[in-house]
């Protein structure tokens, strides 16, 4: 019977092909309406250097990477080494070497069982022999269509798109390695079990999360950019400064993020909708004027791609320890709106979200996204890129007479004019204010206009609570995690509940304000609760502790930190082990 | 037939609030204030039309002062909310304000980049050589070996001339004011708001609390008109009035047509267009979308 699910991992040195080779790979399979999810990591170089990618490819929806390699093509054992942990081969893969490589493996190095396959091929030298020197990558992929199925020709056109682009003779080079790779495959034993089996539909869309972050921006009507390269948020950036400029609007690379988020705060008050992205340590600088656009009110998103810290940390690695940055960073009493996607789609759907939040509240709204998900690409349906759009609140001509810019309002939410309006001249300040903006300190007005800046967190509690539930009503395990730790565990709670646990998941997409009544909901019945993040000191558990009673003796906690993705084997763990407590009468302890 | 529309007369006292200013009696800055009024009078600025930012400092409260929008920012950040302002909706007037420890110390970056740039606004340094709103602390333009709050026994550190740093990041018209010389303030602000690009200039504006009633004589004193047959396009003829010991030197002391920074951010919109459509949004998505 065929797969309707393959996972392929690629490795190799600098020079290998190996992120082209994925590229085609996920280009391919998305053009036959599969669905693809790929990451890719690297070493430490600027340029070149060894790299993986891990392309699964699937008939049905996946949310993770999956756990299971069903073939590993490695041109460079000595390379393969330096992602020891992040590219685990299953017991039973199919591990395709190239033969001319001077380091010797064999399969018990790997801890395969016997049912693995290992076959050693002359990748290098048949891309010699072919005439497209160097391009043992297209080899490599004629081997793995031939003896998996993949689509032929949809292969061949997606070769000649990437290559014969510039030069014609470029595309039939590159298409005479992939024809000399598949000719060898077809002559090596087939494996009618590992066949990828699918009915081909409409192409999908292919982007990586911060892609779709930055078209999330540019459709909630985002003109002004703002930003400083880093690790790993820069794709939004250089999309926006490709595509902004067309569309009427403007990119700027400033000098630091300090400046980045004082454009971004002009730019809101000029009256656009504005956006800056960063990661951990660029929100740290940004800091001090969150706290001002939340003193102004100012509307603005705030992206931040989470890496390893602190300071420095793993910068192209991915963590879930920016979240207290985010909920709490800055000093005073300065409410803002925190937001996380949890895969790709989503980065478009929270970015959308943050915008329409910002806009109709005036306040700074963080997105709190991570490199797993920033970074990684996903097929996605076209007509899933929908979502309303909202605008700010500009006073009306009565509202105009007597302007006052921070008067006092049911929902917190005074009308904001747009310079150029006469009639809605104001001064605006990061000094306490009164309601017509004027700098004032006295301890009564601080309070009040606290109250006024806080008031507004509660419609948005109401109007966008949004999260995930998967599994069964009536579950004895409840699993809470956020951001990109759902992936792995919708997956682990979908087997569990097929293995007969009851296993269920909460994930909510707004961090804060809390959704505590959804949460609360969630917990009611459970015996077990699981809190799953990639954050040393436990930064979400005990962010939910300050909001939630989670009972010691019956909440547990898997937490580590970040630089490897979360792994269904993890979480399998956790949940069995949880059962297991749970039917000896044990106590466990947060 | 046509309709003969009369634009409202702006008078000094249309730009101005009713918030009192929180300056000390006989602070510089009341000067600098003044001349913006006339300044802005003098061209007809449409209030509703201009913003006018700043960071934090004693001069950082300016923009309470002035009935235009106004944004009093961030301690340093003047220049970064200007330029945000501007790029964003180039139809606005935008006039950054603020003192030297704010645009030179803590916003000293900014400085740099929005001259070198040449970002499409005016900036006026209100410049007293010391820390005023934090009561007295040495700033980077006080003098090597004045005593203050913070430098007890003399200030260890050499001083630097925001005119020369202006010249040397880029900046396409400098020019420097004493705001005991009312006329000839108004006079260099007019000219400032008039450039295309990044104006800067350095407004001389004694602290009578924290540096006595000695500054505003001694500025007074050193106070000197450029000479009428000064280059202002030579850069090496304008940092010859940069470090002056003896003398203040007041006028326009740089200026050079070059593009502003608008100027090139819409030759890089004709640029991405190239001849094309504006795209939509659903364009853009299709880009992902393997077209083979």
């Amino acid at each position: 019977m065929p797969k309707r699910d393959l996972t392929v991992a690629m490795v190799g040195a600098g020079g290998d092909g190996i992120v082209t080779m994925g590229d085609v790979l996920a280009q391919a399979a998305a053009r036959e309406g599969l669905n693809v999810l790929k990451t890719e990591a690297y070493g430490p170089q600027i340029r070149g250097g060894e790299s993986s990618c891990v392309v699964r490819l699937s008939a049905d929806p996946i949310y993770e990477s999956g756990d299971a390699i069903d073939v590993v093509v490695v041109f460079s054992w000595a390379d393969f080494a330096r992602f020891k942990g992040e590219v685990m081969p299953a017991k039973n893969t199919v591990v395709l070497s190239d033969e001319a490589d001077p380091v010797a493996r064999n399969p018990e190095d790997l801890g395969l069982g016997a049912e693995a396959v290992w076959i050693k091929l002359p990748f290098a030298k048949l891309s010699t022999d072919s005439g497209a020197k160097g391009s043992k990558n297209l080899v490599g992929l004629g081997v793995l269509t031939a003896l998996f199925g993949l689509p032929l020709a949809t292969l061949r056109r997606a070769i000649v798109h990437r290559f014969g682009r510039k030069k014609a003779a470029v595309g039939e080079g590159a298409l005479k390695a992939f024809e000399a790779g598949h000719a060898l495959g077809q002559t090596l034993p087939p494996m009618p079990e590992r066949q990828l089996g699918y009915t081909p539909g409409p192409p999908k869309l292919l982007m990586s999360g911060n892609e779709a972050t930055a078209i999330g921006a540019l459709h909630a009507g985002c003109r002004y950019f703002a930003g400083y390269p880093i690790t790993p948020s820069t794709e939004i950036l250089q999309f926006l400064d490709e595509w902004l400029p067309k569309m009427g609007g403007a990119a700027v690379q400033t000098e630091d993020e300090l400046s980045a988020i004082g454009a971004v705060l002009g730019a809101s008050f000029a009256g656009q909708k504005a956006m800056t992205a960063t990661s951990g340590p660029g929100l740290a600088l940004m800091t001090e004027m969150l706290g001002l656009a939340s003193m102004a009110e100012l509307p603005c998103v705030i992206v931040d791609v989470q890496r390893g810290g602190p300071s420095t940390g793993l910068p192209t690695k991915s963590e879930q320890s920016d979240l207290w940055q985010a909920l709490y960073g800055t000093h005073g009493d300065a409410p803002r709106v925190v937001i996380a996607p949890s895969d790709v789609e989503d980065c478009f759907h929270t970015t959308v979200d943050a915008f329409n939040i910002a806009e109709e509240f005036q306040i700074p709204v963080i997105v709190l996204s991570d490199q797993l998900v920033g970074q990684r690409r996903e097929t996605l349906d076209p007509a899933s890129l929908v979502h309303a759009v909202r605008e700010r609140r500009l006073p009306t001509g009565e509202e105009l007479t007597n302007y006052s810019r921070y008067k006092e309002t049911p929902d917190g939410v005074s009308p904001m004019a747009r310079p150029g309006t006469p009639g809605g001249i104001y001064q605006t300040n990061g000094l306490e204010h009164d309601e017509s903006g004027r700098p004032a300190s006295l301890h009564v007005l601080h309070e009040r206009m606290n109250a006024k800046r806080y008031r507004k967190l509660r419609p948005i509690r109401d109007g966008y609570t949004f999260h995930r539930r998967y599994g069964p009503e009536d579950a004895e395990v409840g699993i809470l995690c956020w951001g990109s730790s759902k992936g792995v565990v919708r997956e682990a709670v979908r087997r569990a509940n097929a293995r007969g646990q009851k296993v269920a998941a909460f994930v909510p997409q707004v961090l804060y304000p809390f959704p505590k009544n959804e949460f609360e909901t969630f917990l009611k019945g459970l015996k077990r609760i699981l809190v799953i993040e990639l954050s040393y000191s436990a930064q979400f558990y005990k962010y939910l502790r300050t909001f939630l009673d989670l009972p010691h003796e019956r909440t547990h906690i898997f937490k580590r930190s970040g630089g490897k993705s979360l792994t269904l084997e993890e979480v399998d763990a956790e949940i069995t082990a949880l059962f297991e407590a749970e039917r000896a009468g044990e106590r466990v302890s947060a | 037939m046509s309709e003969t529309v009369t634009l409202p007369e702006f008078k000094p006292a249309d730009y101005k609030t009713d918030l009192k200013p929180v300056w000390c009696a006989g602070c510089g800055d009341f000067g600098a204030l003044t001349g913006l009024y006339r300044a802005l009078t003098e061209l007809q600025v449409k209030p509703w039309e201009t913003v006018v930012v700043s960071g934090i400092g004693c001069s950082s409260r300016l923009p309470g002062y002035v009935e235009t929008y106004g944004f009093n920012g961030v301690h340093g950040r003047a220049l970064t909310i200007a330029a945000g302002v501007k790029v964003s909706r180039p139809d606005l007037k935008v006039i950054a304000v603020g003192g030297d420890g704010d645009g030179l110390a803590i916003g000293g970056n900014h400085f740099m980049h929005a001259a070198r740039r040449n970002l499409d606004i005016a900036y006026f340094m209100m410049d007293n050589e010391i820390y005023g709103l934090t009561k007295g602390q040495t700033a980077p333009t006080t003098p090597t070996g004045d005593k203050t709050k913070s430098t007890h026994y003399g200030n260890p550190e050499p001083a630097v001339d925001p005119c020369e740093l202006a010249i040397s990041f880029g900046a396409t018209w400098v020019g420097r004011a004493f705001s005991g010389d009312l006329k000839g303030t108004v006079e260099l602000m007019v000219k400032a708001l008039s450039h295309r690009g990044f104006a800067f200039l350095n407004v001389m504006s004694p602290c009578v609390t924290w540096r006595g009633d000695d500054q505003f004589k001694t500025l007074k004193a050193k106070q000197r008109q450029l000479p009428e047959d000064h280059d202002p396009t030579s850069r090496p003829a304008a940092l010859a009035y940069t470090r002056e010991r003896e003398f203040v030197t007041t006028g326009v002391l740089y200026e050079v047509a070059e593009p502003s920074f608008l100027d090139r951010l819409a030759a890089v919109k004709v640029t991405a267009l190239a001849g094309m459509p504006a795209p939509t949004v659903a364009d853009v998505i299709k880009t992902f979308q393997p077209s083979f």
